[in-house]
């Protein structure tokens, strides 16, 4: 957009509104979600009103340019739970999502440091340690491509991510409840440095590159836990036939009982359990029970359902489950056909 | 055609006038923290020509009535940026009401009186809804008196 045209400003000066919107246009990169582009030049013009005379009159000033440099900012974020391990597994992945949240295009190393102080044990970093949530999943597997230094150093655009794996193996003759740490570090390649520093030239385009308030590096830590879970699962059913005895007849109903226990230290995480109704039985709706508690039959936000999507089977949700909580007690019936 | 010949010459004549009336100019700034020579930290401004995002600038402009008559219903308006926002309560002006647009210039108001409408409902404007800021003396510039205004903004 043109703002220099200081002959239609002034001839149109008695429409004062008309000149001054004509000269308030300037030119601008859109602004991203991390801020305006590198390279965007942002020019300023006032405008100057008058009367001399009783005559109005009009007139803008020189125009001042900025030229926006490129910052330099990235974040790390642990995208895993907490991660629970039994001692000797292998290849056991954290997920971290690493975002370029500066304004151009960076290029960033990856690193893996498994010796972090404060936890009671140091995972053993895999070989190759990094790898590239290639395929999208959020789950290490055999479509990850590794992470090599040097060669495939992830190029992010202004406010892109990108999704990346630790990967480590796990010491043998660990205790339960033992935790170990391993953290991923993301390093701008143009350089680090407290904020404020300037890479003159470096940016994008060959303008300025300047260290943005994480000082060109992020790194997060993920946590595994040592939860070589022992769990019972006990299941128990209760005959009552029509005349009143417990005899399993056409038209008896079946009350069953299943017993779920955490028997060792750890926990037993995003438990469910999944239990098909017997053929030639019926479900009887809206019977099951969660110690003791009603849960709805239709999939909704409670712990459970009779899901009939696949062979009729009774879904509850537990989730994370340990010795201390306690055993939890799921029922449910069916009617003999 | 004859139409528009008469305004480009009409226009000519104006801009002659016009810029022999009022000297007006505009700087950029930036603060810098320096270590001045007692060691202790001070800020000072320094033309600015480079930024980056959530970086702030100071606009300055400065006119003077360089006519032989003092201009009256002096008005000085300059657009906020779309890549930048107001700095909440920066605009100055001795002598000058401030005034600020939320509509791309086309009405003005005090910053309390403006409102905008958000999600269908109206809500107070803030900062970042100003699209301009206008300066209005309250008196005339005397021939040869010069006078100032100053806004900050941040780079989003």
């Amino acid at each position: 957009m043109d703002t220099a045209n200081p002959m239609f400003a002034s001839a149109f000066a008695w429409t004062r509104r008309l000149s001054f919107l004509i000269l308030c246009c300037v030119f601008s990169a859109p602004a991203g979600a991390v801020g305006t582009a590198v390279g965007t030049v942002i020019e300023n013009t006032a405008v100057v009103e008058y009367d001399l005379a009783g005559t109005p009159l009009s007139i803008q000033s020189n125009t001042t340019t900025l030229a926006v440099a490129e910052r330099i900012n990235v974040t790390v974020t642990l995208q895993s739970p907490q991660t629970p391990v039994a001692p000797g597994d292998t290849s056991r992945a954290l997920l971290f999502t690493v975002t370029n949240t500066g304004n151009g295009t960076e290029t960033f190393q990856l690193a893996i440091d498994s010796l972090i102080a404060g936890d009671d044990f140091d995972p053993d970093p895999a070989i190759p340690a990094i790898y590239f949530d290639t395929d999208g999943s959020g789950d290490f597997n055999s479509g990850d491509q590794p992470y090599t230094p040097g060669s495939n150093d992830p190029d992010l655009l202004a406010d892109e991510s990108i999704n990346v794996f630790l990967v480590n193996d796990i010491p043998t003759g660990l205790a339960n409840g033992l935790t170990g740490r391993s953290e991923l570090t993301a390093t701008s390649a143009t350089g680090i440095g407290t904020p404020g520093t300037v890479f003159a030239g470096q940016g994008d385009g060959g303008v300025n590159a300047v260290i943005g308030s994480t000082g060109g590096e992020a790194e997060d830590t993920g946590e595994y836990l040592v939860s070589d879970v022992q769990v019972s699962v006990v299941k128990s059913q209760l005959v009552n036939d029509p005349f009143g005895g417990n005899e399993p007849v056409p038209g008896a109903t079946l009350t069953y009982s299943i017993v779920v226990t955490v028997n060792s230290p750890g926990v037993a995480v995003a438990s469910t359990v999944r239990d098909a109704i017997p053929t030639f039985t019926s479900y009887v709706p809206n019977s099951i029970t969660l110690d003791s508690v009603a849960i709805s039959d239709l999939v909704d936000t409670d712990e459970g359902e009779f899901d009939t999507s696949g062979v009729p089977s009774v879904v509850v949700r537990l989730g994370d489950l340990t010795q201390a909580a306690g055993a939890r007690t799921i029922e449910f019936q069916v009617v003999i056909d | 055609m004859k139409v528009f010949m008469s305004v480009i010459l009409i226009a000519f004549a104006s801009v002659a006038t016009a810029q022999g009336h009022l000297d007006v100019r505009t700087t950029v700034h930036k603060q810098e923290v320096f270590v001045n020579e007692a060691g202790e930290s001070e800020t000072r401004l320094v033309a600015a020509e480079v930024v980056v995002p959530g970086e702030s600038v100071i606009y300055t402009i400065t006119f003077r009535n360089v006519s032989g008559e003092p201009a009256d219903n002096v008005v000085i308006t300059n657009p906020i940026a779309e890549d930048l926002m107001y700095v909440d309560g920066s605009a100055f002006g001795p002598g000058m009401e401030i005034l600020f647009s939320v509509d791309g210039g086309v009405t003005f108001a005090t910053a309390g009186e403006l409102t905008v409408v958000e999600d269908e409902e109206v809500r107070e404007a803030r900062a970042g809804d100003f699209t301009h800021v206008r300066w209005v003396m309250q008196n005339d510039l005397p021939v040869g008196a010069q006078g100032t205004a100053r806004f900050a903004a941040i780079l989003e």
